[in-house]
């Protein structure tokens, strides 16, 4: 049965595959007498290869692609990190007490439909530095998803739950550790996933703001600013990829500390 | 069985009726409402009890009479609207680990293995106590409900009859002065409920019959076998005791011959009545 729905699995992402690439072909050749005409599969592929040549030099006049990748990467994950550190508490006591509630769902239900760009020329003149500006929009941009899960988590504790803990005596930090934060806890991988998908999505506006090395220049320099529409498409399915493999990562999580109620 | 003295002094106690020894529990002009849909909806009022140290008590009526409501204010999962709750000699404010309760749904943490949902009960409980003492406490508590080989699994992979044996472990293992038992075997067959039944005697046999134990239950018979007193709730709205019938049965009880005790049959009889009573005046309506 499992080896069954494997293979159907398989099949169905062969398809879809098969599709884009269909689709993306029947562009190129539609565009093929436009003044800037779009790059088949095969074309794409050919640069592809040229991409990857030495993918981990790291000379100062040329950054292979995984450098740019992890660089991309190393920013995407100090940013969540520092954002996480910041959410979670904060979500805790938000979810767990109504004063603190009050007093801060309105800050972030006015901060968080903010576009992450908006925060950089903030950043730009705090930090004073390109860099720690896109970590600084990393850092604003994935508080929102995991304060609100938190927070949403803790507050819908079930009274069951803490009466057990009322009713056998849990000191506070058995209560938090062994019935609030367990409950809490796959809300908080949602937010946490929620997260990191937003701040890969805002790493590369960033980088194309902020210069330096990295996924999102690449894609302004070397794509645009190099009149290479195929790196341009190459860095999107990378990009693409990295956002899948991140979001599995945490589905992974997810499921690992899923229980049946 | 064991204790000849205690079992003496019980039956003195019991043949003085009215004598409930020392208060244990104390429900004094206790009303509970709460809001609903825009009215007031109360659910026990004016209710007056007294349960000495040591006494078994069930709580019979139908469903929805609130009795449920009334044992919560013991266990302090209810606030009383009026009146208050005193028990070991403190109002009750809230849960506390003097009062074990197994709930009427369970309430295991569903994130904790069997074995967990006990430990960590009594680790919070019982404090002083080396992990050994803890973990043979668990074990013992497992064994007694039949569970041990299922210590490892999480409840959500339990029978309903399972869960409720885990949650009267859970309720033994902290060895609390009170119990309070809201439908505790509802979820068992009867071969296993009547085996609960047995072991929850031997366990206030254990203690000198010193602890006070407050069950809600729809079963008359459970209620006879286990019981000094049944209470008799009327039904709700503003439900309010109908009468405390006392089962002056010698102790110990054998479940096999009691039932043909002409006591027996007569209290059987009179808790029929009271309740199917109630029963028809509903049912013309």
């Amino acid at each position: 049965m499992k080896m069954i729905y494997k293979m159907q699995s398989v099949f169905y992402f062969i398809g879809g595959v098969s599709l884009l690439i269909l689709i993306w072909q029947v562009i190129a050749v539609l565009t093929k007498n436009n003044q800037l005409p779009i790059p088949g599969p095969a074309q794409t592929f050919l640069v592809l290869e040229e991409v990857m040549q030495n993918p981990m030099e790291d000379s100062p006049d040329h950054k292979g692609i995984l450098v740019k990748l992890f660089s991309s990467l190393g920013r995407v994950f100090l940013g969540f990190s520092i954002g996480s550190i910041i959410a979670i508490p904060l979500g805790i006591l938000m979810g767990n007490n109504k004063f603190w509630m009050n007093l801060l769902n309105p800050i972030v239900q006015i901060l968080r439909p903010v576009s992450p760009l908006a925060w950089f020329p903030l950043g730009l003149l705090a930090l004073e530095s390109a860099e720690g500006a896109s970590v600084f929009m990393v850092v604003i941009t994935s508080l929102w998803p995991t304060l609100i899960n938190t927070a949403f988590g803790v507050s819908t504790l079930p009274q069951d739950h803490k009466n057990v803990a009322k009713a056998f005596d849990f000191s506070t930090f058995k209560y938090i550790t062994k019935v609030m934060l367990p409950f809490a806890f796959p809300h908080i991988i949602t937010g946490l996933r929620l997260a990191i998908g937003v701040a890969w999505m805002v790493i590369v506006a960033g980088e194309m703001l902020s210069g330096g090395i990295g996924l999102g220049f690449f894609v302004w320099d070397d794509g645009f600013n190099a009149g290479s529409t195929e790196k341009i498409i190459i860095a999107i399915f990378i990009i693409g990829l990295v956002g899948l493999l991140l979001d599995k990562g945490f589905n992974l999580l997810q499921k690992r500390f899923s229980y049946d109620k | 069985m064991t204790n000849n003295t205690a079992e003496v002094l019980i039956g003195k106690a019991d043949a003085a009726t009215n004598n409930i020894g020392t208060p244990c529990i104390e429900v004094k002009n206790v009303t509970v409402s709460f809001p609903s849909k825009g009215s007031v909806y109360t659910a026990v009022k004016d209710i007056d009890l007294t349960i000495g140290k040591g006494e078994i008590i069930s709580l019979i009526g139908h469903s929805g009479c609130g009795k449920s409501t009334l044992m919560n204010t013991i266990s302090g999962m209810v606030k009383p609207t009026q009146g208050e709750v005193i028990a070991n000699g403190k109002v009750v404010q809230g849960p506390g680990a003097d009062r074990g309760i197994v709930f009427q749904n369970y309430s295991l943490l569903p994130w904790m293995s069997v074995y967990q949902n006990i430990f960590q009960a009594v680790d919070s409980v019982l404090k002083d106590k080396s992990r050994e003492e803890k973990i043979a406490l668990v074990d013992q508590n497992l064994k007694m409900v039949n569970l041990y080989e299922h210590k490892d699994k999480l409840p959500g992979h339990l029978s309903g009859g399972m869960k409720q044996r885990v949650a009267i472990a859970r309720a033994f293992a902290i060895n609390p002065s009170i119990l309070l038992l809201d439908e505790p075997f509802g979820a068992l067959d009867a071969l296993t409920k009547g085996s609960m039944q047995i072991e929850l005697l031997k366990l206030w046999n254990l203690d000198n019959r010193s602890k006070t134990i407050v069950m809600v239950t729809h079963d008359i018979e459970e209620a006879i076998f286990l019981s000094h007193r049944v209470v008799v709730m009327n039904n709700g709205p503003a439900a309010t005791i109908r009468e405390i019938v006392d089962i002056p049965l010698d102790r110990p009880r054998n479940k096999k011959d009691i039932v043909h005790d002409p006591k027996y049959i007569e209290i059987h009889d009179k808790l029929l009545g009271l309740l199917l009573d109630k029963f028809s005046i509903d049912d013309i309506h």
